[in-house]
């Protein structure tokens, strides 16, 4: 393990910006945005891929960032956080969360947006206990979950 | 009661753009140029000689700058207040997951590879891990030369395991039980919790920029940090710099300083700026939870319920050291039983080291533990009693003008019509059936003390610059600085901004803990808002010669009530361009609120018998409050809380094994998640009593007090069966049903025998 690590050329878009670069081939996509591209949106808390602060959509799906690799998603197209906004007008789930109450600290807040978008995208109009089954691998400590419900519902109601 | 504009509506929080949109910056996301980052070498065992640190292999590794061990850091002492943590562990390790050392590397990877490659050998020596190991007689004393730390709030006249000893209560004990016709003994054990907030512990130091320490780390007591990490390494306090970030979550766990002083050395000895985060295993092995606990009570009670003496003794799992807690013990212990009156109370509070992870604050530290406690027993004593519950607690509840068991006194206190009002709401003792149950539990808490300082700018656009020392932590403060500011001076939430100062604005500051938040800053908030409100309206009576006492702020703009004429912020301020309109306060209160705030809470639980699954059907939560500033942000908080709650009564624990925490990471821990959501209802009893302008109470621990013993309460209700051990799991119901059922056929056999 001390040679130096083997990289691998990269070339990816995020958020419709195409990116090249290399990698060492054990960079998580997580670490490759936060730090090669100062997506720092993203945010990685369990690293084991049980608590969805990493999501991020790859290909059009939801994907834990901490657990894929960097050199995994070459060719792909990626939408993190700082992509779910055209420039100042948020999407309705974001402005949802905002009117509800559905974010404290905010910290897991990047990971629950996105699963929530990626849900009403499936599911326009998801039931309480839909919403609760699809959003269950996304922890929250601070909010009880309670207003993060209403603003999923609320956004359901302005998608 | 009083009406307003824009205080008691539901706000955006001012932090909700940018945290939706992924760019709120947390200590987690600073990156510097040229910063490297720094992993630590954590001890394997629990209690150990340091013999001998290789660090060869890890320098060999290319992108590796550096390794600083023990000896290098030799006597930079760490600490909230007691300073008994060594920045890394010199010649002794005492627990597992103490840092021995730090790797200093181009990337984290790196620099977690190289940390595997530090060699350690270690030569044992005996461990403590439990409370009854650090008491027994001939135990090891971990900190042998205690004696020379500094900050214990009673020094200790020889070294011991018991760092922490006091004694609070009311009365004589000794004369109440004495005059008890029955006296009732029980022991409740609580375990170990991590906070568990999202951001975990992060910070990136450069040690020298600009000639300064320059600091980014995730806190919410910066200005008790910059003291305690310019103690650390030695420099003089002006010299540090904390830049404001937003901080993940905190609960209690980010008011003390953590890698800071590691990162500093780090830093100096590269030349480089450098980073640490803790992941989350590191968090779990290493982190400061919730202290695990043992408490002991007795209570004498008369025939018709009269409760004549209670005592209490409470012993804390401290771990290895005492340093990260904020106060140097658990500061919640003094406020526990608030809702009862007894005219003779003690409360023996005792906290001990051991070789396991050092214990910190979380939540409601210390009236967590003894709440627990506390609700329990005195739902028991009144089901053996066979009295009736509600009765018993009504017996004995605090009532206006009376002493709490503390020896301390409240204003306004409504602790029976929070109770009256739980019980109404619920239609209690309704919904039983086959283990089916109900339980209810009380708390009360008041909130702490602290200094703070506010300053308001309306400047040239017409906009609002409010600045504050106040990290938001989450809980929405700065929102509610917002607020105030938006409503005094006449404007709307949007055209306000909220900047956080660094750690060069005031002197000192006590930031966010002990549900002070509110209680200190709006004091600051309305003096600065009505200087700045004062200029504003001299200002216009000057330029236009319109009569002061006509002239009142609102919709940003001053308007002559008696004309109807106005003029706009921003007219009024391009017309005189040299002048300032600012306000600046501060506010300092120090000790407990005048008002406390009472909490009824119910659980009703149904138990699944052959599982001993528990389903936890419906919580209510009473809550005997003043003014809501903002209701979203209220309710987010009692949300939060109770699920924290939940976690703690049912499902969260760190379990220690040979002094090693088990739980390696967020898969091994349950938190709750949204399928564990009760049916939850809130009743919330305002009042226009309460502290400062706007008679305001605190609300972010309260409803976490009472969560575990309403359930556990509901759980006897609903089979029987007194459960004394938390995390209430279903493996535990399971086995108490099967003793219980097994006890019942012997009693039987005996009877017919
Ligand atoms: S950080 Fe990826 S799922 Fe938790
Ligand atoms: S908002 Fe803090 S963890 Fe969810």
């Amino acid at each position: 393990m001390t040679s130096t690590p083997i990289k691998q050329a990269v070339r990816v878009t995020v958020n419709g910006t195409p990116y090249s670069a290399e990698v060492p081939t054990y960079r998580t996509l997580v670490d490759f945005l936060r730090y090669d591209l100062g997506l720092t949106g993203t945010k990685e808390t369990c690293s084991v891929g049980v608590c969805g602060a990493c999501t991020v959509m790859l290909d059009g799906k939801m994907v834990s960032s901490c657990l894929t690799l960097a050199v995994r998603v070459n060719d792909a197209e990626i939408q993190t956080i700082e992509g779910v906004a055209n420039g100042d007008e948020l999407h309705p789930v974001q402005q949802a969360f905002i009117d509800n109450g559905g974010f404290q600290c905010g910290a897991c807040t990047p990971g629950q947006i996105m699963a929530a978008k990626a849900l009403l995208e499936e599911n326009s109009h998801p039931s309480e206990d839909e919403i609760k089954q699809f959003m269950m691998g996304n922890l929250c400590r601070c909010t009880g979950y309670y207003q993060i419900i209403d603003s999923i519902k609320a956004a359901a109601e302005q998608m | 009661m009083t009406t307003y504009n824009v205080i008691g509506k539901n706000a955006a929080r001012k932090d909700g753009f940018a945290k939706v949109n992924g760019d709120a910056e947390y200590a987690i996301d600073v990156a510097l140029p040229g910063m490297l980052h720094g992993k630590a070498v954590r001890s394997t065992v629990p209690h150990a000689r340091i013999v001998k640190i290789d660090s060869s292999r890890a320098l060999a590794l290319p992108g590796v700058h550096a390794v600083l061990t023990g000896e290098d850091v030799a006597g930079h002492m760490l600490g909230s207040r007691v300073r008994d943590v060594p920045v890394l562990a010199n010649r002794v390790v005492r627990f597992i997951g103490e840092k021995v050392a730090a790797v200093v590397a181009d990337d984290e990877p790196t620099a977690e590879r190289a940390r595997n490659l530090v060699e350690v050998e270690y030569e044992r020596l005996d461990s403590i891990f439990t409370i009854e190991d650090a008491l027994a007689n001939g135990a090891p004393v971990l900190h042998p030369n205690m004696l020379s730390y500094q900050g214990y709030i009673k020094p200790p006249e020889q070294p011991s395991n018991v760092f922490f000893a006091n004694v609070y209560g009311v009365g004589d004990v000794e004369l109440g039980f004495a005059e008890a016709d029955q006296i009732f003994e029980d022991t409740y054990t609580t375990q170990r919790q991590h906070p568990a907030f999202f951001e975990p512990r992060a910070c990136v130091v450069h040690a020298d920029l600009g000639g300064r320490v320059q600091i980014w780390t995730s806190t919410k007591t910066p200005y008790a940090l910059k003291g305690a990490i310019a103690l650390a390494i030695g420099v003089d306090n002006d010299k540090l710099l904390i830049n404001p970030t937003y901080v993940g979550g905190d609960f209690g766990g980010k008011g003390c300083p953590w890698d800071e002083a590691l990162c500093y050395f780090l830093s100096e000895k590269t030349g480089h700026p450098v980073k640490m985060v803790m992941d989350y295993q590191e968090e779990f092995e290493a982190g400061n939870p919730r202290h695990g606990s043992i408490v002991k009570v007795r209570t004498g009670v008369k025939n018709d319920g009269t409760i004549t003496a209670h005592h209490q003794d409470m012993i804390f799992n401290s771990g290895a050291y005492a340093g990260l807690m904020p106060l140097g013990y658990l500061a919640g212990t003094d406020r526990i039983a608030a809702n009862f009156r007894i005219a003779n109370a003690r409360f023996d509070h005792r906290q001990v080291y051991t070789n396991t992870v050092p214990g910190g604050y979380m939540r409601g530290p210390g009236e967590v533990q003894g709440t627990f406690a506390m609700e329990s027993h005195m739902d028991e004593i009144a089901r053996k009693m066979g009295i009736d519950i509600v009765e018993f607690r009504r017996k004995n509840i605090l009532r206006p003008g009376d002493i709490t068991p503390m020896n301390e006194t409240f204003s306004g206190v409504r602790a029976e019509e929070t109770l009256l009002a739980a019980v109404a709401k619920a239609g209690y003792p309704l919904a039983t059936g086959p283990y089916v149950g109900v339980g209810i539990s009380m708390c009360s808490r008041p909130a702490g003390g602290g200094e703070t300082h506010v300053e308001i700018t309306v400047e040239e656009e017409g906009t609002v610059l409010l600045r504050t020392p106040i990290f938001e932590q989450g809980s929405g403060v700065h929102t509610v600085l917002a607020l105030i500011a938006a409503e005094e001076l006449g404007t709307t939430l949007e055209n306000i901004r909220v900047v956080p100062w660094n750690t060069d604005a005031v002197e000192n500051d006590s930031g966010i803990a002990g549900s002070r938040g509110t209680r200190m800053m709006v004091p600051a908030a309305h003096e600065a808002s009505l200087q700045a409100k004062t200029e504003l309206l001299n200002t216009a009576a000057e330029l236009t010669g319109w009569p002061i006492e006509q002239l009142e702020s609102k919709d940003s703009a001053v308007v002559n009530m008696a004309s109807g004429e106005q003029i706009g912020w921003a007219d009024l301020l391009g017309r005189v361009p040299d002048r300032s309109i600012m306000g600046r306060a501060s506010n300092k209160e120090m000790g407990l609120a005048e008002y406390t705030t009472f909490a009824a809470q119910i659980a009703e639980v149904e138990i699944d018998p052959e599982t001993g699954r528990i389903h936890l059907r419906k919580f209510l939560s009473v809550h005997d409050v003043g003014t809501i500033l903002n209701p979203i942000g209220h309710q987010g908080q009692i949300n939060g809380s109770i699920v924290t709650g939940l976690g703690y009564a049912l499902m969260e624990e760190l379990p220690i094994e040979n002094g090693r925490v088990t739980t390696q990471s967020f898969a091994d821990v349950k938190i709750p998640t949204m399928p564990d959501l009760p049916e939850l209802e809130t009743l919330l009893l305002e009042s226009d009593e309460g502290e400062g302008p706007y008679k305001v109470r605190s609300i972010g621990e309260a409803p976490l007090l009472g969560v575990a013993p309403a359930i556990a309460n509901a759980i006897r209700d609903a089979t029987g069966v007194r459960f004394y051990d938390l995390p209430l799991t279903a493996e535990k119901i399971l086995t108490g049903l099967r003793i219980a059922a097994r006890s019942t056929i012997y009693d039987h056999h005996e009877e017919t025998a």
